[in-house]
């Protein structure tokens, strides 16, 4: 009975640890500026949606979401099929110099390399090509990040799918593409979607490139226009805490959403 | 039986067209990590060994600017601020993460949903989770505060005091990554053999002996990839320095990501930016593969 009871405080605890941040975030988001500084209540005792309003209507949140699903739906989709390809030909393929093995462990050499390492060089880069506060801009630098992911990824998922079921398809006439296209790639199905779902949560969050290679709402992300919103001397706690919600709520609902997937995709690596 | 494979190898590789099919394959991907990753790695080396005014080129230095970043301060406080940082955030993080695996290893009531609830922290946009703790933490508008009011004491001083800052870092970021630590290596200790628990159950053996003598060895290397992943992550952390201290109050929290990047940015260093960079990048890089290392060797023995 008292191991049953250490376990339900134990749950609570660390159910209350997780949600509390949340709870408060929420409960700042709906009270005005006045009630946050002033009163200091515990929850909104008068609720607004007002910062919500304002986010939309003054502060551009609809160009930062709009731009957010433009730059992650097209770095993820083109990553994928380019990551996949790759993957299916350092997989299946042997090369010359034994470059199937060496492809792999050149990726996953600049995966480990932080990111912070190249953000000045990416800069200048896209300086020079015009490519500063674009779409396109962002959506290069991302499919790279992504690609090398992508491959490690889904390498070990083609190896685990059995060789001779595309001889078969071969045998009755498929071409190497085709058994590829027809054969593998369905049987990879799941392994791909735990890839996709985890380049569409690191490419929605990230911020570090989206701050220094853009400045205006034409091509700011929801994390770096939620940036702009912290002041030097005054903070707009309401319209902070209402675009904190705003951000974290689709990731969030697509994070439960996919919750097995996801779980997959984020311990494979380590526990293989 | 080998030869047979390599045969069968061949064969598949067809010919004709076939023959060029895994260059077509990699084409693509490559190029695009060739053009803005592989590419701007080389140009990063060439900028660090040069001086710049205005964001161009003014001088060959050779390796003046590494030689200066060990004279640097500066840099050398943010260096020893990012490992106090990640030493600590990830020690705790391993601790409470294999903690909570060991308690979720057995299923009971309600599990499932602190399973999901887990997720959350992780999944959040980092630049939100540094919001949700500044909501915390802030002296005026913060839950702490709020607290601290509502049972009669006065306002809560975190980000203006250089100690509470740092600590308050290192909890956003246990907050944030224990979950990760938790989900790895709950199943890691799911995938574990059930036989020699078994035994030790027939044997008599307590929690503690089976703790120390079966499951803590049999996790030691996934508990080692997960704290080398961590570990690799948390040096580059940015995002949510960035939002909740801005690296202060004075250099308190500045990591060295936060430096290279005001030193770029803010001071317009270039060169000096990218040798600092340069450099973090060998230190993780050399950090990742001593670890690869020392793991196959234990997993040789």
């Amino acid at each position: 009975m008292s191991t049953r009871l250490a376990r339900i405080l134990t749950t609570i605890f660390v159910l209350a640890v997780v949600l509390l941040p949340i709870y408060w975030l929420v409960s700042t988001s709906l009270k005005s500026n006045r009630e946050i500084t002033q009163e200091g209540t515990l929850y909104p005792h008068v609720p607004t949606f007002d910062n919500y309003v304002r986010l939309f209507t003054e502060k551009q949140f609809g160009s930062y979401l709009t731009n957010s699903l433009v730059v992650t739906f097209f770095s993820v989709a083109i990553a994928l099929v380019a990551g996949a390809m790759g993957a299916y030909a350092i997989a299946r393929f042997r090369l010359p110099l034994a470059m199937e093995g060496k492809v792999g462990l050149f990726l996953l050499t600049l995966r480990i390399i932080p990111p912070v390492v190249i953000l000045i060089p990416v800069y200048l880069l896209m300086l020079h090509l015009g490519l500063l506060d674009s779409w396109l801009g962002l959506i290069a630098t991302y499919t790279a990040f992504n690609v090398t992911f992508c491959v490690w990824m889904m390498e070990s998922f083609f190896r685990e799918i059995p060789v001779d079921l595309e001889e078969a398809a071969m045998v009755d006439g498929d071409s190497r593409f085709g058994a590829f296209r027809r054969i593998t790639l369905p049987l990879a199905a799941p392994g791909l979607a735990a890839t996709a779902i985890f380049a569409v949560l690191v490419t929605f969050n990230e911020f570090l490139f989206a701050l220094a290679l853009t400045a205006t709402p034409r091509a700011m992300t929801m994390p770096r226009g939620t940036a702009t919103l912290i002041g030097r001397i005054d903070t707009d706690w309401a319209s902070m805490s209402a675009a904190g919600v705003i951000g974290a709520l689709p990731i969030v609902f697509f994070a439960l959403l996919v919750q097995r997937h996801l779980v997959r995709g984020l311990t494979m690596g380590a526990v293989k | 039986m080998q030869r047979a494979a390599r045969a069968r190898k061949y064969r598949l590789q067809g010919a004709g067209l076939d023959l060029a099919l895994p260059y077509l394959m990699l084409a693509p991907g490559l190029t695009i990590v060739l053009g803005v990753l592989v590419y701007p790695l080389w140009d990063g080396l060439r900028a660090s060994t040069r001086a710049y005014r205005y964001g161009s080129p003014v001088a060959d230095v050779g390796f003046q600017n590494y030689v200066h970043l060990w004279s640097d301060g500066q840099f050398l406080n943010s260096l020893w601020v990012t490992v106090k940082f990640v030493a600590l955030s990830v020690s705790f993080e391993a601790v409470l993460g294999f903690a909570l695996a060991l308690f979720c290893l057995r299923e009971f009531q309600g599990i499932r949903l602190l399973r999901t609830v887990l997720i959350i922290p992780m999944v959040i946009t980092p630049v939100v989770v540094a919001i949700v703790f500044r909501l915390i933490y802030a002296s005026d508008a913060g839950m702490l505060t709020a607290l601290s009011e509502a049972m009669g004491g006065g306002e809560a001083q975190i980000l203006g005091n250089p100690l509470n800052a740092f600590i308050g870092l290192v909890v956003l970021d246990v907050w944030e990554w224990t979950p990760l630590m938790f989900l790895i290596l709950l199943a890691g200790l799911q995938s574990l053999p059930h036989e020699p628990f078994e035994a030790a159950r027939v044997d008599g053996a307590g929690a503690w002996r089976v703790f120390a003598d079966l499951t803590f060895p049999m996790m030691r290397p996934v508990l080692a990839v997960a704290i080398v992943l961590r570990t690799i992550d948390a040096f580059g952390t940015f995002d949510q320095v960035f939002v909740l201290t801005r690296g202060g109050p004075g250099e308190a929290t500045r990591l060295v990501s936060i430096y290279g990047y005001d030193t770029a940015f803010k001071f317009q260093q270039t060169g000096y930016a990218a040798a600092l960079f340069v450099t973090i990048g060998l230190v993780v890089l050399a950090l990742a593969f001593s670890a690869i290392r020392l793991l196959r060797r234990v997993d040789a023995s």
